[in-house]
């Protein structure tokens, strides 16, 4: 009879453990958003590489159990998930991506056409328009400017930045920015197609320039020298960014900058995504706030796209005819690199079926890159 | 060169300490590890690295520069970065690493020095004036500042307009928010000043935005120029280089422009090549070999054919 007690009671312990035992309506919530994200990633193909571990760690960070020291949570010191948060704590991972980003960008089309840079600067104006709403919502300077980097459309920029300013929104700054990445094809059409009118969209551009080897080779290192000794704070971004650039493009590294651009960007996607995902523990993650950044994040990408086709539309006004820009490229000024190039080609061919308009988009886009992670040097540099 | 560029890396690392507080009359203040109060001195990291004071020398004698050696081989001699250790002025080294072999007058001034391991170059020096009131300490007005930190915050940081001495007196019954901290900051920060800064002058984030936004378009505009320039000395190059050839420019670049139909159909077909097994690469397929020999081991399977002219 004891030993029937004792396996009674050993069955009712092991029960308290299980997840069904300490389930709640936050944690049904956050599996349900996790399994939207794989479903968007696989059924509309939707920034796959990114919804898809960001979506399975939602559904890890989400498996509720009990505390009971076993070292099993990602806020947990020591856990397994824990030391592979780190590198998304402590700022390591961001800069990793960018390495891999620099060694796969060919910056050809921004060489060819510089003033296409201008356009990356103005859509940052989504940065400092969500800060200046967050501001007005009550947060606080820091916190408003880790929220408004969801505006440059960066992930590693937004987890970086965040990291620094506001650790403990970054959970939801991550999500928020990655969420609308994805939704870049759904975001920015309409709002280029409310700010153009037919004669803007036809605008022909001419064919960028050919561009030399040695122009290639001197842009990371004359963007990381102009660029850092403006905003040493962008440093571990733009200083990878640039040095994974050059590895591509001196031609003699080549071994280099595949691993840069595959097998490490690869492991570094999948360390990020997945720690990212299992961070939004909902007795963490489902706040207020969290809803406010959401909104936030999607009137940032609203404000950029905005930004960057009127300031080409502005610019126009002092180009001469035949150098003219069309401003559906605009759009691209957001670093959601190439998914806003390829909504610039998309609507481009809608309207004219001959105009091509992917490489001219790709300038501003890159631009936007280096764009988005000069505003996160500003901002942590006077909020950090 | 690469010893010399490390000893220097060591060199600027021991020169980031600085004596940060002194207490010289220690009447009910903090108490050391065998329950007795001391003249203490504390020494702060100013670097963002961890420092070890191991093999420096403390003294109250510039004529006897290596007055205390600290004792190597105590892990606790590892500073962190921004971080503090202190010294019991109580002649008594026999206690540990950190009971030191002379002690502090309590009436006259009293002169410390911290010198390198080498006991002649003087890391850092200050003399306490003499008349020093019990229990209250004098350090740096905050931890590891120089006169250079000082006047660089006078320009940016109001709280310090008026502030012309690098030390003050610390006292627990002043409210003025600077308490006696041993092994601790000489300030405490309750706040960020910056954040602060921010959200009483720029309240609606207008400020922020017209500089950070003015930034971002200047190291833009900066790397625009640059690039024009490059790209108006390589058109001219390849200019050159074209007349030299009897060729047109584009002729001898090899870009002879195209359509952009033309483009188009080359995107396309990269694409189809390298999408080429987007349908079928979840699909398994066992199909029976008629070959008698199993093609498993086979090098003819695992070697690409010799491409045919």
């Amino acid at each position: 009879m004891d030993f029937l007690q004792f396996l009674g009671d050993n069955l009712q312990t092991f029960l308290t453990y299980t997840s069904f035992a300490n389930i709640t309506l936050g944690h049904v919530v956050m599996i349900l958003v996790g399994l939207v994200f794989i479903y968007l990633a696989i059924a509309k193909e939707f920034e796959p590489m990114l919804l898809i571990p960001i979506g399975f760690g939602i559904l890890i960070g989400n498996i509720p159990f009990k505390d009971a020291g076993l070292q099993l949570g990602i806020y947990e010191q020591g856990s397994v998930l824990n030391i592979l948060y780190q590198g998304v704590t402590s700022g390591w991972y961001p800069p990793l991506i960018f390495l891999g980003i620099g060694a796969m960008t060919d910056f050809s089309a921004l060489i060819s056409n510089p003033k296409l840079m201008l356009i990356g600067a103005a859509a940052q104006f989504g940065i400092f328009g969500a800060y200046v709403i967050a501001l007005s919502m009550g947060f606080e300077p820091n916190q408003a400017g880790a929220i408004g980097i969801i505006g440059g459309a960066d992930g590693p920029t937004a987890i970086f930045l965040s990291s620094k300013l506001a650790p403990n929104l970054m959970g939801a700054i991550a999500i928020s920015a990655y969420s609308y990445m994805a939704l870049v094809p759904v975001i920015q059409p309409p709002i280029m197609r409310l700010l153009t009118n037919k004669k803007d969209r036809l605008i022909r551009m001419k064919s960028p320039r050919v561009v030399s080897q040695t122009e290639k080779i001197m842009f990371p290192i004359f963007g990381l020298l102009l660029t850092c000794f403006l905003v040493p704070s962008g440093l571990p971004l733009l200083g990878m960014l640039f040095f994974g650039n050059l590895l591509k493009e001196s031609g003699v590294t080549r071994r280099l900058a595949e691993t840069a651009r595959g097998p490490l960007i690869d492991t570094i996607t999948i360390l990020l995504g997945i720690t990212v995902g299992a961070s939004t523990q909902a007795t963490q993650f489902l706040t207020w706030d969290s809803v406010k950044i959401f909104g936030l994040g999607a009137l940032s990408f609203v404000i950029a796209t905005a930004a960057g086709v009127l300031f080409v539309k502005f610019f126009n006004v002092f180009l001469k005819q035949g150098n003219k820009i069309n401003p559906l490229i605009g759009n691209a000024g957001v670093s959601a690199v190439p998914d806003s190039a390829r909504i610039s080609q998309i609507l481009g061919l809608e309207y004219d079926s001959s105009n091509y308009l992917l490489m001219h988009a790709m300038g501003p886009n890159v631009a936007g890159v280096i764009g988005s992670a000069v505003a996160a040097g500003v901002l942590l540099g006077f909020l950090g | 060169m690469l010893m010399f560029a490390a000893a220097s890396v060591q060199a600027q690392r021991t020169t980031s300490l600085k004596i940060n507080e002194i207490l010289v009359i220690n009447n009910k203040n903090f108490v050391d590890d065998y329950g007795q109060v001391h003249p203490w001195i504390e020494i702060y990291n100013s670097s963002p690295g961890t420092v070890n004071i191991a093999g420096c020398y403390l003294t109250s004698d510039l004529s006897n520069p290596k007055q205390y050696m600290v004792p190597k081989g105590d892990v606790k001699t590892i500073i962190p970065p921004r971080q503090h250790v202190l010294f019991w002025a109580d002649n008594m080294p026999s206690r540990g690493t950190f009971h030191i072999n002379f002690t502090l007058d309590s009436i006259k001034q009293n002169f410390i020095a911290l010198f390198d391991s080498d006991g002649r170059t003087l890391i850092d020096s200050v003399t306490v004036p003499a008349g020093q009131r019990a229990d209250v300490s004098y350090g740096l007005i905050e931890d590891g500042w120089t006169l250079k930190n000082l006047r660089e915050a006078q320009k940016t940081l109001t709280s310090y307009k008026n502030v012309t001495e690098l030390w003050m007196y610390f006292d627990d019954h002043n409210n003025d928010g600077r308490y006696v901290t041993p092994s601790s900051n000489n300030k405490i920060l309750d706040t960020n000043e910056k954040i602060e800064n921010f959200k009483d002058n720029d309240k609606f984030g207008i400020g922020m935005t017209i500089t950070a936004m003015g930034v971002v378009f200047l190291a833009l505009i900066l790397l625009y120029l640059a690039f024009k320039q490059i790209g108006n000395i390589a058109i001219n190059l390849s200019h050159k280089r074209a007349k030299s050839t009897g060729l047109s420019h584009e002729e001898a670049t090899g870009m002879v422009e195209q359509s952009g139909e033309v483009y188009a159909a080359i995107a396309m077909a990269i694409y189809e090549v390298t999408e080429l097994h987007d349908e079928e690469h979840t699909i398994l397929t066992i199909k029976e070999k008629s070959k008698q020999y199993s093609p498993w081991s086979s090098k003819i399977y695992t070697l690409r054919q010799i491409p045919q002219k």
